[in-house]
This record gives structure tokens, sequence and C-alpha cells, in this order.
């Protein structure tokens, strides 16, 4: 099909306005980190012009960096150590998302190629816990984690990540793997290869583009889980989202800082995607066709 | 360069670049010469919200007296190596506490400090989990005025502990200079001390001088006044004439209410423990509201007190009714463009004589001035009870609140003693972290302040039942204000009954 000059200019013009309206608000939040706070809100708007400066981010992580000492009085109460913060949510992101696919994939093989009773009735077991409320398991959790010693414990922390994030990872991975042929299995298991051998040596590469994407969720969904890290931690561990509240003062928010943190914190998400952004298009495309 | 010259020239660079009477550059080169490098642009940077800022007082006088770490390096032997959490709102105090004053005490004491600093929900969050667990997570609890009735048994009462514990008790702790009407409107309920005052977030009037010489007005001393001026000052300048903080379903809400419902003779409760709002004097105050609501910005309903800051740190408004610890921020000139533009005096009269505590129920005390206090307590369910309470008197005491005040940017204190300090005067002049609204907070705090009502409910009723039907009301979602007022009364009675 051929398209006019003007069919396709209006096509261009209307991408880049989708594109536009998605990242105007990272845009304008990225660009109040670097405001002063007069310039914050300013009426009119300070969208494009702006005296710019660096405050937000040196108050946010120049004493956890070491460049400015801890003299100043902060909203936060002193809290803008954030870069262990940032760390904090690394660890957790990382490690939880690593837990979950872990289990996720394998679980997900097992659903998708054994045949075993009542799998129809697991996988809709699994999909129901999705619909629980993480609020009605915040407090059990909270005794648990208090008698078990994994309170404001990155372990305790990674765990709750993991657990949450696997039901749908075990979701997506097992549509993952029902979309290759089980004649490809099945021709390998003729050929004498074992289940795990399959599984390692033949499935798991093909399904590697899935794997990214499930694991780009699970990340996401864990660098941006609140309350759980909110009650099952106390002061020696904290995740950015919770960090990120305590900029609201009782005075006032500390939007400068808080966009600094924001802006910041954006950074290992982006960088985790554009890692696995390869895997990631295969992996949200597979399965758009059957065979 | 001799010492004490020293920080005397340091005091002054820093004096001056507070008042940005030099740049930041030179500022840095002037400390660099001292020898203090980039560390000491710490002492001089200015910021909004909460005191990013360092006082004009001297640094050597910005330290704790020695004496009082003396006795807590004594009292504090057997509990070295513990560890104290506390959970609070990210306040002026708390945020000067955990800043820059704790390390004191840890390192007198040998007593580790931990202050979780969170949003206030977030703060009644955690305190509500470790009393229904009984799990003695924290040591300490912020108590925020409106929760002292549900926790008033889960606390020990410091007047008690001061008797029991003579060994631990601070020399010269005073309990009685702790404000009077503060101790009654924060920490009493029923026969007991729910700890004792942290700090006073107050409503107190502050408007723009600049405007009120323009129009040829001066500071409103009645109700009617303030709304006349305000209905002018929007119709003659660019600036509304008020603002509020009046977002729905939120605590400050109800608290912009009642400043209206008191200042007009009302009460929340009357004393037969009924919803009264929807009295006649109740609908004269929403008649008030609503003339005056008619001079503030677009968006009001959607603000909380950041908004509310916000409108008349960026001259969009020029007065406002409101928490007296915006002060000290409107100052900085770095944050504001109002700096040195605004002026602070006592809430308007009320359009009638308030009602006495007996005339309303559940020990509500009405006044124009309405406080958002909090109070400092032991947790019942602490595993450290002894050197919480250490801990405990050294924050509340009068040394310690002098440092809070002047380092917390201006927070109102809660001792008397406190706020004829020469540090704290000190600081009074334009600029960051003023206290030159001080002595207004505390003229205030003696014959305006207005009490929320004591009872265990309160926490629901202020931050749901009754703000949720308020911002509704403004919503245009009611037919009237005595229909409004009636199904609050019947949401709340109901409540209450139950």
């Amino acid at each position: 099909m051929r398209w006019s000059r003007s069919t396709s200019v209006l096509r261009q013009i209307a991408a880049w306005l989708a594109v536009g309206v998605f990242f105007f608000p990272i845009f304008f939040w990225v660009t109040t980190a670097f405001k002063p706070a007069y310039e914050i809100f300013n009426q009119p708007p300070s969208v494009w012009t702006f005296d710019v400066t660096l405050r937000n981010f040196e108050e946010v992580f120049g004493i956890s960096l070491g460049f400015l000492r801890q003299q100043e009085v902060l909203p936060g109460g002193g809290n803008f150590y954030m870069a262990p913060r940032l760390l904090d949510s690394l660890i957790v992101g990382l490690f939880s998302t690593a837990l979950a696919v872990a289990v996720a994939t394998l679980a997900a093989y097992a659903l998708s190629r054994m045949a075993f009773r009542g799998r129809h009735h697991f996988v809709n077991w699994v999909l129901s816990t999705r619909m629980m409320p993480p609020v009605a398991v915040a407090i059990p959790m909270f005794f648990i984690f208090r008698d078990t010693g994994l309170m404001d414990t990155h372990l305790g922390l990674i765990l709750v990540h993991a657990l949450m994030n696997l039901p749908l990872a075990v979701l997506l991975m097992k549509s993952f793997f029902d979309d290759i042929p089980a004649e490809i299995d099945e021709s390998a298991l003729i050929d004498g290869a074992s289940r795990w051998l399959i599984f390692r040596r033949i499935v798991l590469p093909m399904a590697k583009g899935g794997i990214a994407a499930t694991a780009v969720l699970c990340f996401i969904f864990s660098w941006t889980e609140f309350l759980f890290a909110l009650t099952l931690t106390q002061t020696s561990l904290k995740t950015v989202p919770v960090v990120s509240s305590t900029f609201v003062t009782s005075t006032g928010t500390a939007w400068g800082n808080m966009a600094a943190l924001g802006a910041v914190a954006m950074v290992p998400a982006f960088i985790f995607i554009l890692l696995v952004q390869r895997h990631l298009v295969r992996g949200l495309t597979l399965g758009s066709l059957k065979q | 360069m001799r010492d004490h010259d020293r920080k005397l020239f340091l005091a002054s660079l820093t004096d001056r670049y507070v008042k940005r009477q030099i740049d930041r550059r030179s500022f840095l080169r002037s400390a660099g010469q001292l020898g203090l490098g980039l560390g000491a642009f710490g002492l001089g940077v200015t910021r909004p919200f909460g005191g990013h800022f360092t006082p004009v007082a001297h640094a050597q006088d910005l330290r704790p007296d020695p004496d009082v770490l003396a006795w807590v390096r004594e009292v504090s032997k057997p509990f070295a190596g513990t560890t104290l959490k506390l959970a609070t709102e990210s306040t002026p105090p708390s945020n000067a506490l955990n800043s820059q004053l704790k390390q004191y005490f840890e390192e007198a004491s040998g007593i580790k400090v931990e202050i979780e600093v969170l949003p206030l929900e977030q703060v009644l969050q955690k305190l509500t989990l470790d009393i229904a667990s009984q799990l003695g997570t924290y040591d300490l609890y912020y108590i925020d005025q409106s929760w002292a009735a549900s926790v008033s048994r889960d606390v020990f009462d410091p007047r008690e502990q001061y008797a029991a514990k003579p060994d631990l008790a601070m020399p010269n702790w005073n309990i009685d200079d702790f404000l009077p009407a503060l101790v009654d409107g924060i920490c009493v309920y029923e026969d007991r001390w729910v700890g004792v005052p942290y700090d006073i977030p107050i409503f107190i009037m502050m408007y723009r001088r600049d405007i009120y010489e323009q129009l040829g007005m001066s500071a409103p001393t009645t109700f009617e006044e303030y709304l006349r001026q305000a209905q002018r000052i929007s119709a003659e300048t660019d600036l509304y004439g008020a603002t509020g903080q009046m977002k729905s379903g939120h605590y400050s809400l109800e608290c912009d209410w009642t400043a209206w419902l008191w200042g007009h003779g009302g009460s929340i409760f009357n004393a037969d423990r009924k919803f009264s709002g929807n009295d006649e004097l109740g609908l004269e105050a929403m008649a008030y509201w609503d003339q005056l609501y008619k001079t503030m910005p677009p968006g009001v309903t959607t603000w909380t007190w950041d908004g509310q800051g916000q409108s008349i740190a960026q001259g969009v408004a020029a007065t406002m009714m409101s928490w007296g610890e915006f002060f000290p921020y409107f100052d900085d000139p770095s944050a504001t463009k109002v700096s040195g533009l605004m002026e602070a005096v006592r809430c308007p009269a009320p359009v009638r004589s308030l009602r006495t505590v007996e005339e309303t129920g559940f020990g509500e005390i009405p006044g124009v001035g309405h406080q958002g206090g909090s109070s400092l307590a032991v947790s019942m369910n602490s595993k450290a009870p002894d050197a919480a309470w250490i801990f405990m008197q050294w924050v509340t005491c009068q040394d310690t609140q002098v440092l809070i005040t002047t380092l917390g940017g201006g927070t109102g204190p809660t001792r008397n003693s406190v706020y004829d300090d020469p540090r704290v005067i000190a600081n009074n002049r334009v600029g960051p972290g003023t206290t030159r609204h001080l002595n207004v907070v505390r003229e205030t705090i003696a014959k305006d302040m207005g009490s929320e009502p004591d009872l265990p409910e309160w926490a629901e009723l202020s931050n749901d039942t009754i703000p949720v039907r308020l911002g509704k009301y403004f919503a245009g979602d009611y037919g009237s204000a005595k229909e409004a007022m009636d199904d609050i009364a019947k949401a709340v009675d109901g409540i209450v009954r139950s």
C-alpha cells in the first residue's frame, strides 16, 4: 500500500504527538529536578526556560556521596542519604526478579508441557493469588517477618517481592512456553534427551525473549512497590518509593528533592530495560502469531 | 587566626551569605580560606519548607549545653549499646533532631537512636500496628494531638516516670515550663498526660504588608474585616485576597473548617456530645466560609497546606490564616517571592464569644488559633523504657528545644523559656529560619488556641468522615450547607454512638 505524502506527514505528526503526550510528564519531572524552589510553582509555569540548579541533587545525594556534610536541616529528617537507598532498591529489585523468574520459568515449563492431574485448577489457583489485595496480607506478613527475623532485611523484602511477582511471572512464562511448539520437545525426547536437557538446551534459549519481558515486568513491579516495602522495613532498609514519601513534610512537599530522586531512580530501570531490550521486543511479540 | 576569631568570621560570613550579601562562589572561597572547604557550604544554604538552612546565631552557641550532655553521659551508662527507635512525621523539630542533634546524644550516651521519618499517615499506620501487636518495635511514639485519646493507655505518663525514677530524672527538666495551654490541648486525656508537648504548628494570620500598605489597610482585627479586606484585595489587585487548604477528604480541610466554626462561636460537639456543626452558628460559619472561598485562587479545593503555602510563596494570594510554621519559609528569598513582605499577627477576633469547654463535648477547646501539635511519649511496649525516657527528657529539655527551634527553621517551641532565649531571639530578622513570628505564636497559644476534641474515634472523624463530606459540599454535591452539615451530623453521631 502506498501512502500519499500528506498522509505520511500526518502520520508522523500523530506519532510525535503521541510520543509527546507520554514524554512530557517525564520531561517536566526531570526538569523540575533542575529548578530552584521558586521556579517549581512559578505562575505561569516555567516549562521551557528557568534558572538551572544542581542544588536538589546535591541535597538528595550529597551527604551519601561525601560532598555535602551533614550540616543542614533538611526535610526528610536527614534521610537525604539516597545513594544507599537506591542501592537497597537495586538489590531488592534484581534479586527478587532473579528469584521470581527462576522459579516461574521452571513452574511454567512444567505447567506448559507436563500433564498432571488438576493442572488447569493449579493455573487458576496461581492466577487467583493475584486477585488478593496486598493490604490484606501486609499485616500477617508483618507478624511473620517479625517472628522469623526477616523484618527490615534485604532477604525479607526480596522474598516478598519475588512471591508477589511469582503468579504473574508463571502465567506469562507459561504463555511463552505454550507458543513454542511441543513437537520440538517430543522430537528431542525421541532422540533420547532428558526433560531437563530439553528445557535447558532447547526450550530456554527459544524463550529468552519471554524471560526478558517477564524480568522487566518483575523488576518494575519490585522497583515501584510501596506497601510491603513500607510495612516490612524500618530504619536499616528503605526502597526508593518509601523514601520518596519522606519528602512530604508537615509544612509542605520538597518537590525539587523528590524530583531529583525520581529522576535518578528512573535510570537503573531504564538501563535494565536497555540491557534486555533486544530480547524484550521479541518477548512482547512472541505469541502474537499462531501457527 | 585564633579559633574564636575564626568562628566569628565564619558566623559573619554565613550571615552575609544567608542575607544574599555575597554570592555562593565568594562564600565558598572565603570558607576555603578558613580551611573549611566545600563542607562549609552546608552552613549557608537556604531552602524551602522545613528549614534547609543554618541560623544566624553563632555556630559555637548551637551546640548542646555541656552540663546537659554530662548528665546524659552519667545516667546512660547502664544503657550503652541500646538502640532506640522512633517513627515521626517529617516536621522541623524531627528533622533538626535527626539531621544534627541526635549525634550529640549518641556520643554522650552510647545509645543509638534510629529515627524513621515518614508522612503523618504512615506514622499513624506504624504506630497503630505497633500498639495492636504490642511488639515494642518503637520505643518512643510521636503522637499527633488527634490520636492522643487512642494511645493514652499505651504510653507512660511522663509525670509518673519523673517521680518513679528519681535516679533517671534530668535536673531542672522543669515540666512546668511547658506552656500550660499546650499541655491541655495536646497531651492531657482524662487524667493522664499522653507524653509532653513536642511541636506546635498553630494558626496565625499572615499577610502581605506591601499589599496592605498599597490599599491603605491594616491587619484585620475581626472576621468581618478580614472578609472585606480579602474581597477588596481580590477586586483591586492582581492577587487573591485569601487562600485555603481545602482538599476534599484531607485533614487540612477539617482544620480550615474548625477555624471558621469556632470563630463564629460554634463547636464540633455540644455538651451532650452530639455533633453541633449543623446548628445556627455552624451554618453562619459556613456562610462566611462560602464568601471567603470566593476570594481564593482556583484550585484551592485541591490543595492541602502545601498548595496553600505555595499560593502565598508565589505571590498568588495575599493573606492566609494557617500554620505559623510557614512563616520562616516565606522569609526565605531563595524559595519564595515574598521574602520580607510577609507579616504575622494574631488571628482576627471571633465574631462572638467562644463556647467554653463545658459547653462543648469531649474536651474540645474552641479558638481561632487551631493547633495541630504533637507530643512525644515512651511506649509501654518498649523493651528499653528507661533509655527511651532519658532520650525523651533530653529531646524535650530547654536546651535541646532552643537548638531545635534555631536549627529547625523557626518552628514554635513548646516551652515558655525557649521563646526568650537569646539564641532564638538572634534569629529575629528577615531571612530563612526567622523567629520574628514567634511572639505571635506564643500569644496565640496563650489567648487564641483551639483544640480538637479528644475521643478515640477522632482520627477517623477528622481525617475522613468530616473532610470527605465538606469536600462534597464544595464540589456542589449538596443542595445547601444545611444539608451537608446534617449529613455530617448523622455520620459523626453514628460513629460516636457505635
